[in-house]
């Protein structure tokens, strides 16, 4: 066992943890090496023009002019999924579209357990426990039940890990039941989706019906985390199985759309404040290029202009 | 048998299908009439210096590609990712969580699938995974990568031939990917290997040649504000004077080259040169830079550039302080987001000249244009009628219901959106906006943007309008709305025909042009006609 305990255990994880970090660090100077020749912010709100115009509070960051109100737009789209939030279905044979929250919602109910999980993780590598992760783990598990068949007889319900499951489950079954998203989703957009939904399956089983001993998971976590890792290591299958999930989520994270979670911050489109005529924007890549000029174009229609001369440049009503 | 003409259909059918990955892989060849662009003419392409100038007729098999072609898209590819990082973030991050999916007009009118923003996007993704990914590599077509074949540039030139580059999914996208931004780059690698639509070059040659997208000279423009006066002068009887290449003025004029004749923009027309004799405004037009829009901008960088750089010239070589724009969608994209951005050292140059934009009748200083110091004819208006300086009988515009339409360019590209409404709410009486779902950054495309008003796409127009038109319809039903306004040159020429097709008693026109049927002029002759000849007073039944 402790082979397989080593490779799976540590060997994997380091692997995986390497491709991740590389990966995405990679991509990101990727990006950030592309040039932005123009400022195409895509303005959903009213622009700031005449100072008296009406421009409602949320037209300030939905078309923001300033940077802090650009910053505004970008935290409210990462953190609340504004453009989202918008999203209407349109109906035939109506005519109409209608207000549709379901994607948003589940979409934001699924990143936010993710987040409040992976925040709950910590208790496994650090010691002591950072105040924030026992706060946030007391809170996430405020329903207790008590079952009699199961070992610790009182047990926290974490909402989080329940509703990530059923979040990745609409996210699943729109892909497979709606015929628009059956269309056009790629085998990978269902990899990202098993891989995840692998996790959390372990991750609930684990919690609810087949407990680890969980000291030695915390053992091996800090030891991962201080390249200490423990040598004698007897692992439980379903935690090993969760690790391997976890390990092949990361690695194959730099190379799939999850990047979109660094890539958001890179969008042109959401980054940038709408200003660009008070603020000239540069492209880094300019270069002349050669079109008619006046003298050329004089030229051209010599005839026509010497005759608009002798018009005094002016035009007027003809006499009648 | 004569063909059928969709004009003609008595059903229109919207056939919704429902494939798989596998299926949006392959390249869809079919040349459907009414969906597919004409080839770029011969002389246009050799007198904008593009490369491998050549004829060719998408009808037909061969296209003659040059040699290299695929080598030369691949490096073209890794050129604009490094050049563009809005490329290389939207070919990386994409989930096709399908929040675009049903925003596009297209894929609503049509249903085809591949008319989704996000698939529209994959018919670039699925090549660049193949080239430029270790996933795409390995795992080919399961990656959801395909091979660049000469089928895959049938298909680019099909679908990114029915993008009008609106931004409407963009608005709705978690993380901002804009198809507009894709597909400009697809028809820049499109241009790479000499394939280029015939509607959007014939316009940007002219532009370049004559200074404008009609290809009017000089004197078609003079001869154009010739008949403006003398049709101003028939109506209001006032005689106005129009300035064209008048050195030394404060202010130059730019509007798109659709309003010297083309019908309704003609009225927006008069309606500008009214309003500026009557507040007695120092401006010059000019014959070099006739031109507000850039076709070049629907085709590729350098010609939009070529296009770009006629105003800020002219800005110089006429020595005004300032620029004010006309009505239009497209080209206030490129005024707001581009022109000063495109523009190297012609701006330097230009900058010895203009100042930061000051309206010289209220002294507001236009602060959001301080550094391209390019004013938008709304917010100047918006601004002289706030300060009550144009005499207003709103009276003028009762026979009138009016909805405005908000062109995609200038409510997403820019967020122009009060100003068209605090202008029309101050001259008109009955002012109804469209649902929520149809105005300001949701608003709709008219169905022709981006060099689509071709003839020959009018079936995918009519249908890519429909949301339009079924919006408009609604107003109609409920407030009897029967003028639709639209800051848009392209907008002027599109929704006729669509409110037309789609049957709505409804006419169309700028907004600038009901500022001028309720402005009363000083020594204007007895008006009971507005300026398109329809009487005043009695509620106006639009002819279907």
């Amino acid at each position: 066992m402790s082979f397989l305990g080593t490779l799976v255990g540590v060997v994997i994880p380091y692997v995986a943890a390497f491709i991740f970090v590389v990966g995405v660090l990679y991509r990101v100077f990727q990006w950030s090496k592309c040039a932005v020749p123009f400022n195409i912010t895509t303005t959903s709100g009213q622009q700031y023009s005449l100072p008296w115009l009406n421009r409602t509070f949320m037209d300030r960051f939905d078309s923001p002019y300033t940077g802090w109100e650009t910053a505004v737009r970008m935290l409210m789209e990462v953190f609340l999924f504004r453009s989202l939030w918008k999203n209407v279905r349109y109906e035939l044979p109506g005519q109409t579209a209608v207000s549709t929250k379901w994607l948003w919602l589940f979409g934001l109910m699924f990143h936010w357990s993710l987040l409040t999980v992976l925040i709950r993780h910590f208790r496994f590598f650090l010691e002591p426990v950072p105040w924030f992760v026992t706060a946030i783990t007391r809170l996430d598990g405020f329903i207790e039940v008590h079952l009699s068949w199961f070992q610790p007889h009182v047990v926290n319900i974490m909402v989080t890990g329940l509703l990530l499951l059923i979040a990745l489950l609409y996210l699943l079954i729109r892909r497979i039941a709606f015929p628009k998203e059956r269309t056009f989703s790629l085998p990978s957009d269902y990899i990202a989706l098993f891989l995840l939904l692998g996790v959390v399956v372990t991750g609930l089983l684990m919690r609810y019906v087949i407990p680890v001993n969980v000291t030695e998971v915390k053992m091996l976590a800090q030891g991962l985390l201080a390249f200490n890792p423990p040598s004698n290591l007897d692992l439980h299958w379903l935690f090993m199985l969760h690790l391997l999930f976890v390990s092949t989520l990361l690695a194959y994270f730099p190379f799939s759309k999850l990047m979109h979670s660094a890539g958001i911050f890179f969008s042109p489109t959401r980054n940038m404040p709408n200003n660009p005529r008070a603020k000239r924007h540069i492209n880094p890549w300019n270069y002349p290029v050669k079109g008619v000029d006046w003298d050329e174009f004089y030229e051209n229609f010599k005839d026509d202009l010497d005759e608009l001369e002798n018009m005094g440049y002016v035009v007027k009503p003809e006499e009648v | 048998m004569s063909e059928q003409k969709f004009e003609d259909l008595e059903k229109f059918e919207i056939r919704q299908q429902f494939g798989n990955w596998r299926e949006l892989l392959k390249p869809t060849t079919e040349m459907r009439k009414g969906y597919y662009s004409y080839a770029a003419l011969l002389r246009d392409q050799e007198y904008l210096n593009l490369p491998y100038p050549r004829e060719w007729n998408t009808l037909d098999e061969d296209w003659k590609l040059p040699p290299n072609w695929k080598e030369i898209i691949i490096n073209k590819m890794d050129e604009l990712r490094r050049k563009y990082r809005s490329f290389q973030v939207f070919m990386d991050i994409c989930v096709r969580c399908g929040a675009c999916a049903d925003k596009c007009h297209y894929y609503i009118g049509t249903g085809d699938p591949k008319n989704m923003p996000v698939v529209r996007a994959e018919l670039l993704r699925s090549i660049y995974r193949k080239y430029f990914t270790k996933s795409g590599k390995v795992f080919g077509e399961y990656a959801g990568a395909r091979e660049l074949t000469e089928d895959v540039i049938k298909e680019w030139f099909l679908y990114y031939f029915q993008c009008s580059e609106c931004r409407r999914c963009s608005v709705f996208c978690p993380y901002g990917i804009d198809t507009a931004e894709i597909t400009m780059l697809a028809r820049e690698l499109l241009a790479s290997i000499g394939i280029s639509q015939r509607f959007t070059l014939i316009s940007a040659a002219a532009c370049v040649r004559t200074g404008n997208h009609l290809g009017l000279n000089p004197g078609g423009v003079v001869n154009s504000i010739q008949y403006a006066v003398d049709d101003i002068k028939e109506i209001t009887g006032v005689d106005i004077e129009v300035p064209v290449n008048k050195k030394g003025a404060e202010i130059l004029f730019v509007t798109p080259s659709g309003d010297y004749f083309a019908q309704p923009h003609w009225f927006t027309f008069m309606g500008y040169l009214m309003i500026f004799h009557e507040l007695g405004l120092d401006y010059t037009m000019s014959t070099y830079a006739a031109e507000g829009g850039n076709f070049g901008f629907f085709h590729s960088f350098e010609v939009a550039k070529k296009i770009n750089q006629k105003i800020y010239k002219e800005a110089k070589r006429l020595g005004v302080k300032w620029i004010l724009g006309g009505e239009c969608g497209h080209m206030w994209r490129i005024k707001h987001q581009y022109m000063a951005t495109y523009a190297d050292d012609t701006y330097d140059d230009a900058l010895k000249v203009l100042e930061e934009p000051v309206n010289p009748i209220t002294g507001t200083v236009f602060e959001n244009a301080s550094s391209t110091k390019m004013v938008h004819i709304l917010e100047f208006l918006a601004d002289i009628l706030k300060h009550k300086k144009l005499k207003i009988d709103k009276s003028r515009n009762d026979h009138l219901r009016v909805t405005h339409h908000d062109s995609c360019n200038i409510a997403r590209g820019m967020g122009l959106l009060e100003e068209p409404r605090f202008v029309l709410k101050s001259v008109c009486n009955y002012y109804y906006d469209m649902p929520d779902h149809a105005i300001r950054e949701k608003s709709y495309c008219c169905g022709s943007g981006a060099g689509l008003l071709a003839d020959e796409l009018f079936e995918l127009r009519m249908r890519g309008g429909m949301p339009r038109a079924m919006a408009v319809k609604y107003v109609h039903e409920k407030y009897g709305v029967n003028h639709v306004t639209a800051a848009c040159a392209i907008d002027r020429a599109a929704i006729p025909t669509l409110l037309q097709y789609w049957k709505l008693p409804v006419q169309m026109g700028g907004v600038t042009e009901l500022v001028a049927n309720a402005m009363v002029m000083k020594g204007e002759s007895e008006r009971d006609t507005d300026l398109r000849g329809n009487p005043l007073g009695e509620y106006l039944e639009v002819e279907v």
